[in-house]
């Protein structure tokens, strides 16, 4: 269908030049040649996107379940890449520098996660076509797929990239609910998975503790690891109905907001354009994935449901936990805004993502 | 329900709840976020403006302002601080340890900005004001400072300034005062403080997170506060206060006519520029000081006023018809009031009223006091503006104190006896006058039958307050008893055996009376109160002396005066 490509690339479009303008704004008064390109960059990654967001809606989704095995490999590749030789930036091991450019395995892995998911999910069986996933054991059903997934999360978390490595689980318990696999089992998953959790709190870095507790309670430091919350909800408060303008945001001007192009790009946002501008940037998030859905929806291929699914399930996640981060909801654990925040990794990865979904309510007619 | 459906509504949720948290963060919580984000980036560095001056009646300055320049700086973070207190530390010639030890002492807040170097000059404040083109986060702040181009001249009537007290602070807060504020003590400097005040103007700038300067939001002028003109005439004050020199005790020059207090001196007196560089040694020396340096001894001390109370037992008997021009009374020495001999300095025969009062002899005023009676004493004392305070505009006036049997009945439970009376008709006992209060009643004889309200301001800003004065109050006397008290007045100086007789051969007609008076400790108290010339009264001049001696000390103090005075052509 020719109306959900339009849609889902005006919607995208929309936010990500929202993204160059709110990143323009809080850099452009940086010194230095590299923070003040910063913006041409986003735009440069973002004609990149494009191109990527062209190309993956015409490359046919049913070939990614045929490369799946291959795809996996080179995330997890990746990741163990950066574990060897990562290098050191911004106190995180997140980073494969090539020729010109850094590029995050993590933000690739989740997309490649979702497409290992969705087709162990969809198998068929060979008897009566019936979706394999419906028969599964707590084997078959969780304890494999899960081995799979927790391995780059392993990795993910370890770079330290907590939010991402996250997002994978969030992701496959959110996909797990979606198939047929049984209630019981999901929950036997997560209790399994809660339980540890107090011995997982000493493998924690101290600043993700310490941004743990600050969650908490910001106020206990609030010169040290409360500062970025604080300060990213004075910005988004300080916008009020109509906000500060284009270019008058003090917080994010005057740099009292750190990761103000990154992270926390939404307050810059909201700084600028106050309650209305960041409602319509809700609506506009919400649209998107309301895409998502509706391509999952009217799907019939159970591999491009499911894939359809992740896709949108990912995008809401990530944008919620990273809104409900910016306005002191949720702890600060480093995840992007997709599309808005700068980052060619987050950029090409979203649009590759948004790709598949308009070639999935494409390609859906043929079967 | 489908699985599909429940994860949809949670989406839903999600969004709807993230929707919610923006708007309790802009709708409901947005006025205090702003002010958050406000005092995050906005810095106020405040203006001072000067205090008003101080200027004499012919519009000579008596205290001004200097301009001192402070070096102020925006906190910021440690390298930058750094490197600009070593520019600074350059400019200045001071150590950067130094500006940072005093950086360090003085921080308060990273919302204020911190005093790093004081009274600089002007020279180095230019060469720092170029430096500020490159680091905007220094502040140069002119701070205008009390001068003083006569040290300590006329101090009690000007006073000092110092920070605020505590207690000066619970009054005054309701007025706009705050902690640390610079105010007036005593003298015109505290009575007259709201109008000397200057008022604060800032200027508002904007920070980064850094504390660096950014730009200039807004600037409200500071305002300068009122001049204050005194009717005090520099030239007359600084001929009083020579003349006084090293001698404890006062001097005031009064204009009869008007009131108006023309010069008034005080020794010990004190330098108000101790105050202003904060010399705590010298500060507190002045406090513990015995001899009180502090204190305005012309207006809020009293003492006995000796033979100057023989003006008022005079006109008492003059009104109450108990003597007259030509009664007279033997003295010889002494006389007995009861079973107690009461002794005179000298034996002066026959004295009326005149001689009595240009000899000062006591025999006289024993029996005319005890003729007119203590509690006709008491009330004529009053009328001539003794035990109440005259209404000079200068802070911790006294009012003295006149006794009476009535007072003596209840506060001592004795009775009041002849002998007491006696006493009391020659200014001993318990009666106490202030310097000021025997000028005035001076200035009753000096302008015929009229008791000033002796005021030392003139004006207030452009505002003229000698038309709004209170007027002078008429004493209700007969035009005889002026007359011949004046006379006596007059022949205390002109007799040449008047006690006062060292004034004659001046050129200029002198009236007055001396008095010496007794204390428990230490030597008498020396007084001399008059006017001057004569036949046109212009000035009335009380001198009194603290332990100094008979009151022929006083006297020769006030030769001084007028000697000088007339030499100066200002008679």
């Amino acid at each position: 269908m020719r109306n959900s490509f339009l849609r889902i690339l005006v919607l995208a479009l929309i936010i990500s030049s929202l993204g160059v303008l709110s990143i323009y704004s809080s850099t452009y008064q940086k010194e230095g040649t590299p923070w003040q390109d910063i913006h041409k960059r986003q735009l440069l990654w973002l004609i990149i996107g494009l191109a990527c967001f062209f190309m993956a809606s015409q490359f046919n989704y049913r070939k990614l379940w045929d490369a799946n095995y291959f795809i996996y490999g080179l995330a997890l590749f990746f990741l163990f890449l950066v574990f060897v030789l990562g290098i050191i930036r911004l106190g995180a091991q997140r980073w494969l520098r090539f020729a010109w450019f850094n590029f995050q395995p993590s933000e690739f892995a989740k997309l490649a996660v979702i497409i290992f998911l969705a087709r162990y999910f969809s198998r068929k069986s060979i008897d009566d076509i019936s979706l394999l996933s419906g028969k599964f054991g707590i084997f078959r059903g969780i304890i494999l797929p899960f081995i799979f997934v927790a391995v780059p999360m392993f990795l993910i978390i370890e770079q330290p990239d907590l939010g991402s490595g996250l997002m994978l689980l969030l992701v496959f318990v959110s996909l797990l609910y979606l198939t047929n696999v049984r209630l019981k089992y999901i929950f036997t998953l997560m209790i399994i998975l809660l339980f540890p959790l107090p011995f997982f709190w000493h493998f924690l870095r101290d600043y993700q503790k310490q941004r743990l507790l600050v969650f908490l309670n910001p106020n206990i430091d609030p010169l040290g690891a409360g500062y970025t919350v604080i300060q990213s909800r004075i910005a988004i408060g300080s916008g009020g109905f109509w906000g500060r303008g284009w270019l008058s945001g003090t917080q994010s001007q005057l740099y009292f907001l750190p990761e103000s192009h990154t992270d926390f790009i939404f307050a810059t946002f909201s700084e600028q354009w106050g309650f209305l501008g960041s409602s319509l940037l809700l609506l506009l998030f919400f649209l998107i994935i309301r895409e998502g859905f509706m391509i999952a929806q009217r799907t019939q291929d159970s591999f491009g449901r499911l894939l359809a699914y992740g896709i949108s399930l990912l995008l809401a996640l990530q944008v919620f936990i990273n809104i409900a981060m910016n306005m002191g909801l949720a702890p600060v654990v480093g995840l992007p805004l997709p599309l808005m925040s700068y980052g060619g990794s987050s950029v090409l990865v979203t649009f590759i993502a948004l790709g598949i979904l308009v070639n999935i309510d494409r390609t859906r007619s043929v079967f | 329900m489908e699985r599909k459906n429940i994860l949809t509504f949670l989406i839903i949720a999600m969004f709807l709840s993230l929707f919610v948290a923006l708007a309790n963060l802009d709708l409901l919580q947005g006025d205090k976020f702003r002010r958050l984000s406000d005092s995050n980036c906005i810095r106020l560095i405040e203006q001072l403006g000067a205090r008003g001056n101080i200027l004499d009646r012919n519009a000579e300055i008596i205290v001004d302002n200097k301009i001192s320049y402070d070096v102020l700086l925006l906190p910021q973070e440690l390298d930058e601080l750094d490197r600009i207190l070593n520019g600074v530390s350059r400019i200045l010639e001071v150590e950067a340890k130094d500006l940072k030890a005093a950086f360090r002492r003085n921080y308060f807040s990273s919302s204020i900005p911190v005093t790093i170097a004081s009274n600089i000059d002007l020279k180095k404040a230019i060469l720092l004001g170029e430096y500020k083109l490159d680091e905007p986060s220094i502040i140069i702040q002119p701070r205008p400072l009390r001068h003083y181009p006569y040290g300590s001249l006329a101090s009690h009537v000007i006073g000092y300034v110092n920070e605020i007290d505590r207690w000066r602070l619970t009054k005054l807060e309701d007025y706009g005062y705050k902690t640390k504020d610079i105010v007036g003590f005593g003298g015109v400097e505290e009575k007259y403080d709201y109008y000397l005040r200057q008022e604060e103007g800032g200027l508002s700038v904007e920070v980064n997170h850094r504390g660096k300067f950014m730009r200039v939001l807004g600037f409200e002028p500071p305002r300068n506060g009122r001049d204050i003109q005194l009717t005090l005439d520099l030239k007359i004050q600084k001929i009083a206060e020579e003349a006084l020199s090293d001698r404890k005790g006062s001097v005031i020059l009064m204009d009869p006519q008007s009131g108006e207090i023309l010069a008034l001196a005080n020794y010990p007196n004190f330098n108000p520029a101790v105050f202003v560089s904060k010399r705590t040694r010298l500060i507190a020396g002045l406090f513990n000081n015995p001899d009180s340096p502090l204190i305005n001894r012309a207006i809020s001390s009293s003492y006995p006023p000796a033979s100057i109370f023989k003006i008022v037992v005079a006109s008492a008997g003059l009104e109450l018809k108990k003597i007259n021009l030509f009664s007279s009374f033997l003295c010889r020495g002494s006389t007995m009031i009861g079973a107690r001999r009461f002794s005179c300095w000298d034996v002066h025969g026959v004295q009326d009223i005149i001689a009595a009062l240009a000899h000062s002899c006591d025999v006289f005023f024993y029996k005319t006091g005890l003729l007119v009676g203590s509690q006709n004493i008491h009330d004529y004392a009053l009328r001539l503006g003794l035990a109440k305070s005259s209404g000079l505009e200068l802070p911790y006036e006294t009012s003295g104190f006149i006794p009476s049997p009535l007072w003596r009945k209840i506060n001592k439970f004795q009775n009041w006896f002849d002998g007491d009376t006696a006493n009391f008709s020659i200014g001993q006992g318990d009666c106490l006058i202030s310097p000021l209060q025997a000028a005035n009643m001076m200035a009753v004889f000096a302008n015929g039958g009229y008791l000033p309200s002796p005021y030392i301001i003139k004006a207030v800003g452009a505002l003229d307050l000698s038309a709004k004065k209170k007027k002078m109050l008429k004493v209700p006397f007969k035009k005889s008893t002026f007359e011949i008290i004046s006379r006596g007045l007059r022949a205390v100086v002109s007799n040449p055996r008047g006690t006062g007789n060292y004034l004659s051969g001046l050129g200029i007609a002198v009236a007055g009376k001396t008095g010496t008076a007794q204390v428990s400790r230490g030597a008498t108290h020396a007084w001399f109160a008059g006017f001057f010339p004569y036949e046109q009264p212009k000035y009335v001049i009380c001198v009194f002396l603290e332990n100094g001696g008979p009151g022929h000390a006083a006297v020769v103090i006030a030769k001084q005066i007028i000697e000088a005075m007339h030499k100066q052509a200002l008679i």
